[in-house]
């Protein structure tokens, strides 16, 4: 299986902007007045390489949306990327077993018993009355909550789900009574609060949602979290539990991946990454980066059925190498990302991980090799396999790329780039702007800089996300796409353009005349396209 | 390719949830259902389905009502408009078969229907209601006969015929604003206007409010404005057309026989005796109520006519309505209004500005006295008569929904992928939005050109 990473696109073109091609069109600098901003001609960042699928995160949610309600749609891929790679690349073809659970659990919850221990017990005792009763939980800003199509409790994210039997048997009730007409319950709107359903496979997840996003973007998120399930279970196995008892309690397989949930939904509160369905990557010297690059390639060049290197830093990626032919979804990259950031114990031990990436084989586990470079260097390695004997063979290569990444002073200069506080608009020159957001098309790749004044507290980081994602949302509306908004309100001004290249973001002062905030988008494209090749990663290497 | 896709109306109903005392008396919750005839059985599960939303909402939403829900394949919008008393339409989504990969299936087309704008025409069937029939409490307290029966029965004679007229396809962002369009004239000629319906308000003395209209257009209401929106609305939507209708097809008929009484003069009852010289009684007279947010009355309406002029008269329930009385109101109004429209008419061919095709559209909404006014549509009954795409006008509605959830006054300027241009102004209650075709054009030309516009139709309204 494998992804064709010219998807169609749906996009129109307005004879003026450029189409993008495989050209190296990156580097023709046209000035031309297309959509009447800047010159249109300039790509920062575009590639003909790239090693993830660029998608945009409303086909997935068109492609949620036709799924759920078709069951055609709704059979499992029979198709492995997992076997299939393990046939091609051994004469024995190997099916792949699925790890049971009871080791799972063991694997997959790496943290501290005792600290998980006093979480709960926390949890238990401050809710002891029915939430519902509760202001401050009924005050909170989003709730994620997970059930089986039986009614069963799975998750929910401000309260231990125990306390909340009752709530979900009416969440359930809703769902199946509108099935039952066949028909499928997407969304309830009272005053400010969304109530976001989707049912996927066994499981039904629902968003109870105060914040500015939109359907589509809740739904993404729950699908986020579904993604996450199957990370720990696989698919397969997912099904078959529910097929073999409908009645089953999902926990017990759950057991410590709460956590991952809880600061998956955290992720996504804070990070554009999710509905620009884009990767950051963190700054480098070219030269730097493909040193790195090159020293992976070399160390791990022989070692077979290696898939995926990914290296993170502050989670961003410094790089990724690709087995031919395979691309990583930037959805199962995030929950890579998710992983990483969640699990303190990376950091003390080197760990081997099964982890199933339900984009790219939601059916089958790989097994990871995660590490951290060294105690000097938190850069986190992550080697990915389709075989589940290599790990002394990958705990061997890691140990050999740190003593070349050191003795290249590679190590240093990702610690450099870590340490540095990200540049802001202020710094690049750009007096009138204050944050910004800029997702390459073609390499699924975006840019942001620094939050300066007045976003520097939590809430207006939570605040300036929001407006960005009704933008996205307006921006991207299935049915009403447009290319740019340009929006003066009380607080800030803003910008939102989309050309067939890239896509932009921009926050400006709120007094700020039109020609000065047309003329500083015009400068920062210029000043992205001459960092570009620091910002981005423009090759996309295999082993 | 078949016609397009239009949305539906499923299924209607009203009920309240405290009627049913105990198990199996779910029944006596209905109090009025459309489709009628969908069996008992699936009504009493669609309520129930409908409660069960709402109370879901409610334990999480305490003090905010459910305000609509969305399925697959359906809208459901939902509206209290009395305690206990709730109304649900659900509408049909616009769908279409489609091919995919060789096989066919339906599409359901969710985002061409707008929630706001449902939510709008929803309450509109109540408060259409309340003006003819009173409201729910009214009917139930009625001294001499109010009871659930009474409810029940008026329910299903108002719906049973209004449900058929609602126009949920035509419907746009003017069914959220309910505006009124208001004719601008000068000082002299308003003030004839204001001291003629004084005047009638002064010599009869059983007429409590009036209104004057020109065309489409209002020129003077006594009515609580929230009143005027619904009498406006019906005037306009219902009464008038249905009435120049009749006249254009009676044209052979002597337009008015003239008045043994008095000259000849062009005055008729819309509303009313339809002709003075027939003998056989006045005609039935609409009953409305109104004044709800203070003490209710219920009135009759009288609504008269001359050339392009019309007036309401709502007069005291207690009047005997005798021949007399419409004499004495035809002999008055007829010769007085014949000459007064005459120079309104005057007045109006001066304003009359002709509206190049290519020049901007816009869209003007002012919440502080419900004035609306529109180059978009063609006029304000609602029959897809507009001179913009349909998505245009929701994206004028998102950006009114979207503005709305933000609280913020200011300027949205959206290019669309059509290469429409449409810009939202938002400051000071009042809402103003522009529509330019203009390929090619950039930001600041766009803006410019509003900027234009501005200057010479809402010289006086200030924009920040």
């Amino acid at each position: 299986m494998l992804w064709n990473v010219n998807r169609k696109r749906k996009f129109i073109n307005s004879g003026k902007t450029k189409v993008f091609s495989c050209s190296a069109m990156a580097t023709k600098e046209t000035v031309s007045v297309g959509d009447g901003i800047a010159e249109p001609g300039i790509e920062p960042g575009a590639s003909a390489e790239t090693m993830l699928v660029t998608t945009d995160s409303f086909e997935e949610y068109e492609q949620e949306m036709s799924s759920s309600i078709d069951d055609k749609h709704m059979k499992e891929s029979t198709t492995s990327t997992i076997s299939e790679i393990q046939e091609e690349v051994q004469d024995i073809p190997v099916t792949p077993t699925p790890t049971s659970p009871v080791d799972l659990k063991k694997v997959a919850s790496p943290d501290d018993p005792e600290l998980e221990d006093i979480s709960y017990q926390f949890g238990q005792t401050s809710l002891d009355v029915d939430p519902l009763r509760s202001k401050a939980w009924l005050a909170q800003k989003k709730h994620v909550f997970v059930l089986s199509q039986a009614g069963k409790p799975i998750y929910s994210r401000h309260s231990s789900e125990d306390k909340l039997v009752t709530v979900m048997g009416v969440m359930q009730a809703l769902v199946s009574f509108v099935q039952d007409g066949n028909d499928m319950i997407r969304s309830v709107h009272a005053g400010d609060t969304n109530f976001v359903f989707v049912v996927k496979g066994p499981l039904i997840l629902v968003s109870v949602s105060k914040t500015l996003e939109s359907v589509p973007q809740l739904v993404l998120q729950l699908t986020y979290v579904y993604n996450q399930i199957l990370s720990v279970l696989t698919q397969s196995q997912l099904t078959r539990v529910y097929d073999q008892r409908r009645n089953f309690d999902l926990r017990r397989l759950l057991t410590g991946s709460e956590r991952l949930i809880d600061h998956l939904l955290n992720f996504m509160d804070r990070e554009p990454a999710f509905f620009l369905g884009a990767v950051k990557c963190l700054p480098l010297l070219p030269s730097m980066r493909d040193s790195i690059t090159q020293t992976i390639v070399q160390t791990c060049g022989k070692i077979k059925n290696l898939v995926f290197a990914i290296l993170l830093a502050n989670n961003q990626l410094v790089t990724l190498v690709r087995m031919k032919k395979y691309f990583i979804h930037p959805a199962d990259l995030h929950l890579i990302q998710n992983l990483v950031d969640s699990s303190e114990s990376f950091k003390s031990a080197e760990s081997w991980t099964p982890i199933c990436l339900p984009k790219f084989d939601s059916n089958g586990f790989m097994h990871g090799h995660v590490s951290y470079l060294a105690e000097d260097c938190q850069a986190c390695l992550l080697l990915l396999t389709v075989d589940r004997d290599v790990f002394f063979t990958l705990s061997d290569a890691k140990q050999k790329i740190v003593e070349k990444l050191r003795r290249t002073n590679c190590l240093e200069a990702i610690n450099e780039s870590m340490n540095k506080t990200s540049v802001t608009t202020g710094e690049i020159g750009l007096p009138e702007m204050r944050h910004v957001l800029y997702k390459c098309r073609s390499t699924a790749q975006f840019w942001s800089p620094g939050f300066q004044s007045p976003y520097t507290t939590d809430e207006e980081v939570e605040r300036l996300l929001g407006l960005y994602q009704c933008l996205h949302h307006r921006l991207h509306a299935p049915s009403r796409p447009l290319k740019l908004i340009f929006q003066q309100l009380d607080k800030e001004t803003m910008l939102a353009w989309v050309t067939s290249g890239f896509e932009l973001y921009v926050t400006f002062e709120p007094l700020v005349t039109k020609p000065d905030a047309i003329n500083s988008v015009s400068k920062l494209l210029k000043w992205i396209k001459k960092e570009e090749e620091r910002l981005f990663i423009l090759n996309s290497p295999t082993f | 390719m078949s016609a397009k896709p239009e949305i539906t109306l499923e299924h209607f109903y009203v009920f309240n949830g405290t009627y049913a005392k105990k198990e199996g008396e779910e029944e006596k919750k209905i109090l009025y259902y459309y489709p009628s005839k969908i069996d008992l059985d699936s009504q009493i599960k669609n309520i129930g389905l409908s409660e069960a939303i709402i109370k879901f909402t409610e334990s999480f939403n305490p003090g905010q009502a459910c305000d609509y829900c969305h399925t697959h394949k359906t809208r459901q919008i939902y509206f209290q408009p009395e305690p206990d008393f709730w109304m649900v339409m659900i509408v049909g989504v616009p769908r279409v078969w489609k091919v995919k990969d060789g096989t066919q299936f339906m599409e359901y087309q969710n985002e061409e229907v707008s929630s706001n704008v449902c939510q709008a025409i929803l309450r509109q069937t109540y408060t259409m209601f309340r003006l003819f029939m009173g409201s729910f409490d009214t009917i139930l307290n009625d001294p001499e006969c109010g009871s659930v029966l009474l409810l029940k029965h008026k329910l299903d004679h108002f719906y049973s015929r209004y449900l058929l007229s609602l126009k949920l396809n035509n419907s746009d962002i003017l069914d959220v604003f309910q505006g009124l369009q208001f004719l601008p004239l000068d000082k002299t000629t308003f003030l004839r206007v204001q001291c003629f319906m004084n005047l009638v308000e002064a010599m009869f003395s059983q007429v409590k409010y009036t209104a004057f209209l020109y065309n489409d257009q209002l020129v003077w209401s006594g009515l609580d404005p929230e009143d005027m929106q619904v009498v406006y609305n019906y005037l306009i939507s219902t009464l008038l057309p249905a009435y120049l209708e009749k006249e254009l097809h009676g044209g052979s008929m002597p337009r008015n026989s003239p008045s043994p009484f008095t000259s000849s003069h062009y005055g008729k009852f819309v509303t009313g005796p339809s002709s003075i010289n027939e003998p056989n009684g006045t005609g039935k007279l609409p009953r409305v109520y109104i004044n709800y947010s203070t003490i209710p009355i219920s009135l009759y309406l009288v609504v008269y006519r001359a050339l392009s002029a019309t007036i309401c008269l709502f007069v005291d329930s207690k009047t005997s309505l005798v021949m007399d009385f419409f004499k004495s109101l035809d002999t008055f109004l007829g010769p007085q209004l014949t000459t007064l429209v005459s120079s309104v008419a005057e007045q109006c061919s001066k304003h009359v500005t002709i509206v190049a095709d290519s020049s901007p559209k816009y869209l003007y909404f002012n919440k502080l006295n419900l004035a609306y006014k529109s180059t978009i549509h063609l006029d304000n009954r609602r029959c897809s008569n507009v001179l913009t795409t349909p998505e245009v006008l929701r994206i004028i509605t998102d950006i009114n929904n979207d503005t709305n959830k933000l609280k913020e006054a200011g300027e949205v300027i959206i290019k669309t992928m059509s290469d429409y241009w449409v810009v939202g102004k938002l400051s000071n209650l009042r809402e103003f939005f522009v529509v330019i075709q203009q390929k090619n054009a950039n930001l600041i030309e766009i803006d410019d050109e509003v900027k234009r516009l501005c200057e010479q139709q809402l010289k006086s309204i200030f924009f920040h």
